[in-house]
């Protein structure tokens, strides 16, 4: 599928990175999706990166450990992930098939994403 | 509030009015049979409504449904066309539909089934006299009371029906009441909301908790909602897996729970039951929780002059 590539966009807010996912991730586009956001945070090295899903009106299991996974890869690449905006129905099904993302940060919105990506980066320097 | 529609809530489909005809053994044989004897009908129909009415007159309790004159010379024109269906020779959908009416202005006004019912055995009195009256031979008026019985309990069984559909509906609304009632979400200061949660938690109750702290969590783009469950009596491995999974959830969306208001009964039966409950915030008191929700969204309580 040749729309996959490079069709969710990936912009800067200050040092961070911002996705914002709007169409369906399913096998191929999520596949592209994180080679895109890999990529993109090797050649920026963004110490923050948000993922705002609020667009998203299904988010099965398969999309919820792409998103974790993304998240987890980051992590080794120096970046933390917050995904932002997931939906209550999304949340609820999520948590009754025992999909809880541990290990993920989630905020309620980008705004809140960019605010908990700073604290997490004042909490590293102190320590 | 608008009235359910007391025809959608039957579900008077073709497939269900082939079903109930056929159990009432109502062919066409019985229908043609009623349709021949319309003038008979026409011509003893006042007669038979006067004399129901004497009954329900007569009766103190069913006197109350009819408090003057004018109400009972309406009531009466509008008995007059239901006898007269009875001989129109159809039961298709819209005689049903009809029927269900009847039943629904019954339950409308409030008129218990009994004296429905029982008001029923009068017509069917009524009407046997006169059958047996108008043939010679006996046989034919029996066939044909037969036909107008299996129509009059075809009549009862979609009017007992509306009766059920309507208090079901009754309850269901009464449910939902309830249901908003339990779970009365409040907003304590800018994005911090608490819900004080009050009585049994059951599965179904608890399936409502999540779905509300979620919405409102996110309607309101709450960063803490704090639970009190200083009002549920029990809480037992169930409650506490329940309240895990909506601290999980409310995470997911991107805020967080703190949970107050565990009694040392409670503290001590999580902890004898072996639920790990570590990964939510837990203070003893309401007001711990309100503090530790507002340093969350960098506010604190100071006291005054300090």
């Amino acid at each position: 599928m040749s729309v996959a590539k490079g069709s969710i966009p990936i912009l800067r807010v200050g040092p961070n990175l911002l996705v914002t996912v709007h169409i369906d991730l399913h096998d191929v586009v999520a596949e592209a999706f994180q080679e895109d956001v890999l990529t993109e945070l090797e050649k920026r090295r963004a110490p923050g990166l948000v993922i705002d899903i609020s667009g998203l009106d299904i988010v099965d299991t398969y999309v919820a450990r792409i998103l974790s996974e993304t998240g987890r890869m980051a992590r080794l690449m120096g970046t933390e992930t917050v995904v932002v905006g997931m939906r209550p129905d999304v949340a609820a099904t999520l948590i009754r098939m025992g999909y809880a993302m541990e290990g993920v940060n989630t905020a309620l919105n980008v705004d809140d994403g960019i605010e908990t990506l700073a604290g997490i980066a004042a909490g590293k320097k102190t320590a | 509030m608008t009235r359910p529609d007391p025809l959608a809530r039957l579900n008077l489909d073709d497939h269900e009015l082939v079903s109930r005809r056929s159990f009432f053994a109502i062919g066409t044989d019985d229908l043609e049979r009623l349709a021949a004897l319309r003038p008979f009908a026409e011509q003893h129909t006042d007669a038979i409504i006067d004399a129901f009415y004497e009954m329900l007159l007569a009766h103190p309790e069913t006197r109350k449904f009819f408090p003057d004159e004018t109400s009972v010379r309406r009531v009466k024109r509008v008995q007059r066309d239901y006898f007269l269906g009875l001989f129109g020779g159809v039961c298709d959908r819209a005689y049903a539909e009809n029927r269900a009416r009847v039943g629904a202005t019954h339950e409308h006004i409030a008129m218990a089934p009994k004296w429905y019912l029982g008001a029923y055995r009068r017509y069917l009195e009524l009407l046997h006299e006169r059958l047996y009256a108008h043939f010679a031979d006996p046989a034919e008026a029996n066939l044909a009371y037969q036909s107008a019985q299996k129509l009059v309990f075809f009549d009862m069984s979609i009017a007992i029906d509306t009766y059920i559909s309507a208090n079901i509906d009754a309850i269901r609304r009464h449910q939902a009441a309830i249901r908003e009632l339990s779970t009365p979400v409040i907003r304590v200061h800018d994005r911090v909301l608490l819900l004080p949660l009050v009585g049994t938690v059951d599965s179904g109750r608890a399936h409502q908790i999540m779905e509300t702290v979620l919405t409102r969590v996110t309607d309101e783009q709450a960063k803490v909602i704090i639970l009190d469950i200083a009002g549920v009596p029990v809480v037992d491995t169930k409650v506490a897996q329940h309240l895990l999974q909506t601290t999980a959830a409310v995470k997911l969306v991107g805020a967080r729970t703190i949970l107050t208001g565990i009694s040392a009964q409670v503290a001590r039966t999580i902890v004898q039951l072996g639920v790990d409950i570590s990964a939510m915030d837990t203070v003893s008191r309401l007001q711990d929780g309100i503090e530790l929700a507002l340093a969350h969204v960098g506010k604190a309580i100071t006291a005054k002059g300090a």
